[in-house]
């Protein structure tokens, strides 16, 4: 018998880290497409969970579960989907600036994007300006994020903008920034294409500039 | 006045002078503990700051890891619990003692370092100024229910966010007289700030008796101690300044999602940051802090208007009491984005529940649009809702005055009470509405039809323009300036 996609999204939905998981699994061992699997399971789940979280249906531990259950069954298809189907939504690299130890919101965003189905790298805290371009070099993402809490660590974001562009590789990547103290203006004054004004907008700006 | 009471002494009376509130019984206090004790022993807290790290190792009993998680015996945490001082008399910088910090003693005050402000002519959102901090600090000035200021925004109009602090604090001094919450870059900050504060109480001596200021800290949790908050923590036990070391857990993603469990947290975060300025130098004041809420699980907002947050705070300063500290709480702030009904709510329900829990600092009045929005009006509604909390806790007498017994007597059936001695001399008692509108339709009417929102703007312009707070004299201004310049100095090379 046929593995049923559509239950595979709704155990997603319901958060079944180990059903969509042990699904994903079985529905490989039959021969299913990679591809098929990805998009009409694992995608078509979290579309839902997204549409039920912007209508204050699922709440965010929810949403993270049902994101779980989704990076479960992308570890069973990644070594079998092609370069390009692997980062379907798109990559996403994320750090927090230096000077910075504030982990959280940072870790939502990562969470969440990686919910989309992008591939994340979630680089950590209080980083040096060169982390993030040697991070950009080696993964060569889609989309860079920063993220500050402190209006004293903020300015650091631009200096990671200006070392981008120094090591002629800003116009690779597309670059949101975000934190409490940060704003449209200020992620347009140091250069940034994206401000993201918390995690589930991010998610939706960054789909949209990567435009996959 | 001749007693009509009967003449006999009751036996077994309990009265209160006051209503009494409670959130946890000792034995809760004692599991709560324990359990932080315990967080303490086995998980520990990362410490990234050298000198706190080494201070740790040579104490032989705390235990320091290669990752700079530190680990704490309970022999040494309650060693250091009992150097702490259960009394600290703030004063002003006009040299009045007027906030004496002790158990059950509450005091109010704004919060602090808020980015943004709506500008009063505009209506716009924008980056908060000196100008506004100085603003806010002369409307505290002059509300009498204010006890403390902290700097309400942020100064972003300053040459270098690293100096921002001593032109932020120098803000809040040419507009409130009153006793103050500081935050500041790092330790060299607090120091310059310090200096500062010392100029006008004429030394170190005259500070470490009675400071100007307390210096607000804060970890990062769960159990992180940055450089720059470690760094501030130990200046301060070194030089007695009082301090709060506040953890800010968002339960359900910086800390458990259960109260108990952010408690416990949140006290282990505080315990480590006990035995640390013990370490450095026994006695120092500090106070314990946390302003302890909830995520919104919709918005990933750090909630200032949850119920959680008034709950788990009166808790908290249960735990300060019975563990002879005293407490840096929250109330009067909001998730609002505008001062509006739910601004009033909020801000209502938090400072009632931090005033009858008995905390000694309760910040963040004044707060909207949690924690990121400045707003003057916000301050002026606080003012009078903080009047109706206080009157609240003034309980009821039940000696023979405040039975009445010879006016009820005196008036009789179908008497009046308008026009009695009585009511001339305890009328008074009452709380008096300022901006709470108790009048007629027709009267209300005829006034403008006038609601608290346009009551309230009209008493911040009207502070605003009439209202001058004690000059600072010249030669201190001088001093002030020589401290600011040097740091800039500093901070440009």
């Amino acid at each position: 018998m046929a593995v049923d996609l559509g239950k595979m999204a709704d155990l997603l939905i319901a958060g079944k880290v180990e059903d969509v998981s042990n699904m994903t699994q079985e529905a490989i061992d039959e021969g299913m497409n990679p591809k098929e699997i990805l998009e009409n399971g694992l995608i078509a789940g979290m579309d839902v969970v997204g549409q039920r979280f912007k209508a204050c249906e699922m709440f965010i531990p929810e949403v993270l579960r049902s994101a779980k259950a989704m990076s479960s069954g992308m570890d069973k298809l990644r070594p079998l989907l092609s370069e390009s189907d692997s980062r379907a939504a798109g990559s996403f690299v994320i750090g927090t600036v230096k000077g910075d130890l504030h982990d959280i919101g940072k870790n939502l965003v990562a969470m969440m994007f990686e919910g989309a189905g992008f591939k994340v790298v979630n680089l950590g805290i209080d980083l040096d300006t060169q982390v993030f371009v040697d991070a950009v070099k080696e993964h060569k993402p889609d989309l860079l994020g920063m993220s500050a809490l402190l209006t004293t660590t903020m300015p650091r974001m631009g200096e990671v903008i200006n070392a981008l562009k120094e090591a002629g590789i800003r116009d690779q990547v597309k670059i949101m920034v975000g934190g409490a103290p940060v704003t449209e203006d200020f992620a347009q004054e140091i250069g940034a294409d994206i401000y993201g004004a918390n995690a589930a907008s991010s998610v939706d700006k960054g789909r949209e500039a990567v435009g996959k | 006045m001749e007693s009509i009471m009967p003449d006999m002494q009751p036996m077994n009376q309990t009265v209160q002078e006051t209503p009494q509130f409670r959130v946890l019984t000792e034995d809760q206090i004692e599991q709560i503990y324990f359990a932080a004790l315990d967080v303490l022993e086995r998980v520990g807290s990362r410490v990234h700051e050298d000198e706190a790290l080494e201070l740790f190792r040579n104490s032989n009993e705390a235990v320091v890891s290669d990752d700079k998680r530190v680990r704490v015996p309970a022999s040494l945490v309650e060693r250091a619990l009992k150097s702490y001082p259960r009394k600290i008399t703030l004063q002003g910088r006009n040299g009045k003692r007027s906030v004496a910090l002790q158990k059950d003693h509450v005091y109010f005050g704004t919060g602090s370092d808020l980015p943004f402000t709506y500008d009063r002519k505009t209506g716009e959102r924008r980056r908060t100024t000196y100008k506004d901090v100085t603003d806010a600090a002369r409307i505290v000035d002059a509300l009498p229910n204010f006890d403390f200021f902290m700097s309400h925004g942020i100064v972003s109009d300053v040459p270098n966010p690293q100096t921002y602090d001593r032109h932020q604090f120098m803000a809040m001094l040419e507009g409130c007289t009153k006793p103050m919450v500081v935050t500041s870059v790092d330790g060299e900050g607090l120091e310059d700030l310090w200096k500062m504060a010392c100029l006008f109480q004429g030394g170190e001596e005259e500070f470490r008796l009675s400071p100007m200021f307390v210096a607000y800290i804060e970890p990062i949790s769960p159990l992180t101690n940055d450089r720059s908050a470690v760094e501030k923590l130990l200046f301060a036990a070194e030089k007695g300044i009082p301090a709060m070391y506040t953890p800010c857990p968002s339960s359900g993603a910086t800390a458990p999602a259960t109260i108990a469990g952010m408690l416990v947290q949140s006290l282990a975060e505080t315990l480590l940051a006990a035995v640390m300025c013990y370490l450095k130098k026994p006695g120092m004041p500090l106070i314990m802090g946390g302003v302890t809420t909830v995520m919104d699980m919709r918005t990933t907002t750090y909630s200032y208007g949850a119920p959680e947050m008034s709950l788990a705070s009166a808790a908290n300063t249960d735990i300060s009491k019975w563990l002879n500290l005293l407490m840096f709480s929250t109330g009067g702030c909001s998730d609002s984005k505008w001062l509006d009904e739910q601004a009033a709510i909020e801000s209502t329900l938090s400072l009632l529940t931090a005033f009858l829990s008995g905390a000694n600092l309760v910040h963040d009045v004044g707060y909207i649009d949690s924690g990121v929005n400045a707003s003057l009006e916000s301050l002026v509604m606080n003012d009078e809702i903080i009047g109706m909390v206080r009157q609240v806790g003034k309980g009821i007498r039940t000696d023979e005055e405040g039975l009445a017994l010879k006016v009820i007597n005196e008036a009789g059936p179908g008497g009046e009470f308008v026009t009695r001695d009585h009511t001339y001399e305890h009328w008074r008692d009452w709380f008096l509405p300022r901006f709470m509108d108790r009048s007629d339709w027709e009267t209300w009417n005829s006034e403008g039809c006038k609601t608290m929102s346009d009551r309230v703007n009209e008493e911040t312009q009207r502070i605003l323009d009439t209202y001058e707070p004690q000059p600072i004299d010249d030669a201190t201004r001088k001093g002030l300036k020589e401290i600011i310049d040097a740091a800039e100095k500093r901070h440009s090379q």
